[in-house]
């Protein structure tokens, strides 16, 4: 520093000594009447200085005016073209309460936490807001949303409904009290279709968002964004000070415009590169666009927490995370609240941090009544309620498999950029409590079946043993639970859809059905009839083909109903090649089955690949008297702006006769009540269910096809590089199956299987197969089509045959008449 | 030989009587039957097969309004809630037949006429429904021969409903 000042001294001391040598110079001698320049710079120094000044401003406003025309275009390509993605969501088939509805078995109180409905105490009869609920012992209210939808809406309803054990005895409207059949739960949203960046939004115009949220935002945020031009110089002076004040960041100094800029354009790096650049944006959107059209987008914009691994952004998706309602219908304290964590959403979540949450809101109200914007009642009111935020419902995990069958339908229509942007609603078929009940079901019986047979454990997530369950409604094809393995997470193969593995004896029932079709001719067979399980062999291309029983024995002659109660595989390959196997192709493809099928004898025993959810559609066309639904797994595809873009109607078609669906489903509730199917009925299910074990060579797939009048319900169990796994398809299906329908539909199926006209049903021999008159031994009731019962009686003198003119014949009405 | 022919013949002859005065007991009168509406059935079976009635009578409503759309809505809510519900298809056939979707309409009338008979047979107050549907849908095919003694006899059985060869919505309320 002292070499430094005496430098100094020096140079002032040169300085000084200037002017005496420049009066020395006689030919610098200054001419009379000039003025002595102080510096001594001659005009042409001024004019280079000028000069390359001029250039230099010259390159520095052409550089600036293009780094300005770029961000101005910037600004306009974003305000002007879309200006969010909005990915589109998935939600559930809605729930319909109605009385004798088991409230308690669906979880009601859950089912309504999980979509965000709140409870409020209070007195019976006070008011209960929109969303909102109250619980007693007996009796629930819920004041319903309404649910916005182009052809389906439904309007807010305030109802009671009684409870008896659990059970809905009575449901009322209010405020009239006037009874009600039925009111729909609103959908719950399972999914959404993201694309690269993981963002719920719901979009909302300034109009839809309430005075006192826009107050409470700019009380807090911007209390001059009305006034300034993008920049804040006051804010920003004032937040200078704070921060020095408080040795750190204690306060933004940001518009809303700059804050917008920041989300929208920048990284949120804090440099002063940034700063100026996001100062100059600000100016250029304030110069573009109007005060509303930025703070609606800014409040469409702004990051308002997270929902699992998903961010929250904008104050209409806010508003239903929070407290599961629309910005509309937000409180004043509701908006404090949403304006309040603005600063910092992690942080100030009021899920997990409700105390820091609760002194930010007061702030927020104290800066809206200092404003003039909420009075003093207003804010004392606000300020003493509680939070009151709804519980976070993540999206379930156990609808993935669901979310990609969808994620690979939709692109047939929509493709990948207007499913991640557009945001759509698509309407789903899903039931999530039975896609709850079908993952537990799997999971479960998966475990159960390692803990009891430990060779099918493995410790490599790849070679584990893996399953898929999917239930249909047989009349509509609506696919209502998909689980297509036993963890989404190890892997995202859908079993139930993506998989093509061989039926076994699932397939026989189309045999049968083609032997007991009558169109185009008499059936081959009837219920009465006897089948031939004695040792056969069949030339193919490859060699003799010599199928075998599970038990490697054969039956010989057996009835058709025992054949197939007993899966004899003899039988059914016999009665394969007597039908032809092109009817039996034919009959697969009426049903339903869409993969090719080898035109081969052994197809009979299922040695075809096929999908499971093929093979649902099949056994819903026996279970729906032989029409064929077509699966969906979506009702509606709506474009909030647009309206209803896809409607999937109700449609099913005449695949089969009535008459030989009903025999074919007669033939397989045998089998689950006799025959392999049994354990159904061992583990307590009671009324109308039919169905079909299979199993392939070695065990190596193991299936349950079951239906009720109601539901289809296919269980696959194996492993995914097929090897054996030394149980049955009884041991290991069944269970699974009935451990769902159980769950959804309880132990005592409801209704019956429509018996159609044209089958009527006579009392038969069971050892003959002849018509039982009243002296026959035996009887046992069997269905027949019209006209194709047995001819042959049988008495207590044996079995009299139809064309035998000798043996006397019992007499009848027409006897008595004298008909004969 | 004599003895033997008469009575035969009279047992012919009683018989024959019999089935005459059970003929003349079923054969409408005068006017014909009542068709069946909706609102008459909300008393009948389970939880289930109860909403699904009030469930189609809201469509029905909504039908006689003209929302169609809401109509459609509620019909298969309908069936969500019971898809073993007989009158629901009764009532989407009527729904298609306005539509001028004969095919579809069939169908339902098929899946309708199937639960009827599970449930012990069409009732008297519905044949007419059914067999007037049947007509209709025959008749928006082009096929003549085939619709009109279905609508016929729709109106004979029902001719307060089915005398002008339609049924709309508010006639099933």
């Amino acid at each position: 520093m002292a070499s430094g000042g005496g430098k100094k001294t020096a140079r002032k001391k040169a300085a000084r000594k200037k002017p005496a040598r420049k009066k020395a110079s006689a030919s610098r001698a200054p001419r009379r009447g000039t003025r002595r320049r102080r510096w001594g710079f001659r005009p042409r120094h001024l004019r280079l200085i000028a000069r390359v000044l001029a250039a230099l401003a010259f390159v520095f406003g052409v550089v600036s005016g293009r780094w300005l025309l770029g961000l101005d275009q910037t600004v306009r390509e974003r305000f002007e073209g879309r200006r969010f993605r909005v990915a589109s969501r998935v939600l559930s088939a809605p729930t319909i309460l109605y009385p004798g509805f088991d409230a308690g078995r669906f979880g009601l109180r859950g089912q309504l936490l999980r979509r965000g409905y709140r409870e409020q105490p209070g007195a019976r009869g006070t008011l209960l807001e929109e969303g909102r609920f109250r619980w007693s012992a007996n009796r629930v209210r819920v004041h319903l949303r309404a649910f916005e939808h182009p052809s389906r809406a439904e309007p807010a309803r305030d109802i009671v409904m009684r409870l008896g054990g659990g059970v809905i005895e009575e449901v009322r409207e209010l405020p009239r009290g006037r009874e009600v059949g039925a009111v729909l739960l609103e959908p719950e949203r399972v999914g959404s279709f993201y694309g690269g960046h993981r963002e719920q939004r719901d979009l909302v115009s300034l109009d839809e968002v309430p005075p006192h949220l826009i107050d409470a935002v700019l009380a807090v945020e911007d209390r001059r964004f009305e006034s300034h031009v993008g920049i804040d110089p006051r804010r920003i002076a004032g937040a200078l000070v704070a921060n020095l004040r408080a040795g750190g960041i204690a306060q933004g100094g940001s518009t809303l415009t700059q804050q917008l800029v920041k989300n929208f354009f920048l990284t949120p790096e804090r440099t002063l590169q940034r700063k100026a650049t996001e100062a100059v944006m600000a100016l250029l959107v304030e110069s573009r666009y109007d005060k509303r059209a930025i703070l609606e987008t800014y409040l469409n914009e702004i990051y308002l927490g997270r929902r699992g691994s998903t961010a929250i952004h904008g104050v209409g998706e806010a508003s239903y995370f929070l407290f599961g309602k629309r910005a509309a219908d937000l409180t004043v304290a509701e908006a404090a609240l949403v304006a309040a964590i603005i600063q910092s959403p992690n942080r100030l979540s009021p899920h997990r941090h409700p105390d820091e949450a609760t002194e930010r809101r007061a702030l927020v109200l104290q800066l809206m009544n200092e404003q003039g914007r909420i009075d003093d009642e207003t804010l004392a009111a606000a300020t003493a309620s509680p939070l009151g935020v709804a519980e976070i419902a993540v999206e379930p995990n156990d609808a993935r498999y669901f979310l990609d069958l969808l994620r690979r339908q939709l692109p047939e229509v929509y493709d990948g950029d207007v499913l991640e942007g557009e945001g759509l609603r698509i309407y789903s078929t899903l039931d999530l409590r039975l896609q709850t009940a079908a993952a537990d079901a799997l999971r479960g019986g998966l475990e159960e079946l390692e803990r009891d047979f430990p060779a099918l454990r493995s410790e490599d997530p790849a070679k584990q043993l893996q399953g898929c369950l999917l239930a249909m409604r047989p009349q509509t094809g609506e696919v209502l639970a998909l689980v297509g393995g036993r963890d989404y997470g190890l892997s995202q193969f859908d079993r139930c859809t993506q998989a093509r593995r061989q039926t076994g004896s699932v397939f026989k029932p189309f045999v049968y059905a083609a032997a007991l079709d009558a169109a185009g001719g008499p059936p081959q067979i009837t219920l009465a009839s006897f089948l031939d399980d004695t040792p056969l062999e069949v030339a193919t291309a490859t060699g003799v083909w010599r199928p075998e029983n599970f038990n490697k024995k054969f039956h010989g002659r057996v009835p058709v109903r025992e054949a197939i109660e007993k899966s004899m595989n003899v039988a059914a390959a016999r009665l394969g090649q007597q039908v032809g196997v092109d009817r039996v192709v034919s009959m697969a493809q009426k049903l339903g089955i869409t993969s090719t099928l080898p035109r081969v004898p052994s197809l009979a025993l299922g040695t075809a690949e096929l999908s499971p959810l093929e093979v649902a559609r099949a056994y819903a066309t026996l279970a729906n008297g032989g029409r064929r639904p077509w699966p969906h797994a979506f009702e509606d595809v709506v474009d909030p702006k647009a309206g209803t873009l896809d409607r999937r109607e109700l449609r099913f078609d005449r695949a089969i006769g009535a008459g030989t669906a009903y025999l074919t489903t007669s033939l397989l509730t045998g089998v689950v009540d006799r025959g392999t199917g049994r354990r159904v009925r061992a583990m307590g299910m009671r009324g109308p269910i039919a169905g079909k074990t299979g199993t392939t060579d070695e065990n190596r797939d193991l299936w349950f096809v079951g239906f009720t009048p109601e539901l289809v319900t296919v269980v696959w169990v194996g492993f995914d590089q097929p090897r054996s796994l030394t149980v049955s398809s009884s041991r290991a299906a069944i269970p699974i199956w009935v451990n769902f329908v159980r769950e959804v539909a309880g132990q005592q199926i409801r209704g019956a299987f429509p018996r159609p006209s044209e089958v009527s049903t006579f009392d038969i021999d069971p050892r003959s197969g002849a018509l039982a008159a009243a002296s026959c031994p035996r009887r046992h009731r069997e269905y027949f089509l019209a006209g194709t019962e047995p001819s042959d009686i049988c008495t207590q003198r044996g079995v009299r045959r139809a064309d035998d003119p000798v043996a006397p014949r019992r007499r009848g009405l027409f006897d008595w008449l004298g008909f004969r | 030989m004599w003895h033997f022919q008469t009575r035969r013949h009279l047992r012919l002859g009683g018989a024959f009587v019999l089935l005459a005065a059970v003929a003349c007991g079923s054969v409408p009168r005068g006017g014909g039957r009542e068709a069946v509406r909706l609102p008459e059935l909300l008393g009948d079976g389970d939880p289930a097969r109860r909403a699904s009635q009030r469930l189609l009578i809201e469509g029905l409503e909504a039908d006689a309004r003209g929302d169609s759309p809401r109509a459609k809505g509620r019909y298969e809510r309908a069936v969500q809630v019971d898809p073993m519900n007989p009158y629901a298809y009764l009532v989407f056939a009527r729904h298609e037949i306005d539509r001028r979707r004969p095919a579809q309409a069939q169908a339902f009338l098929d899946q309708a006429r199937a639960l009827f008979d599970t449930g012990g047979g069409v009732p008297p107050n519905v044949e007419a429904h059914l067999l007037g549907l049947q007509g209709a849908s025959a008749a928006l095919q082009g096929q003549r021969s085939r619709a009109a003694p279905d609508l016929r006899q729709a109106a004979d059985l029902s001719p307060a409903v089915w005398g002008d060869a339609y049924l709309a919505a508010q006639e099933l309320l």
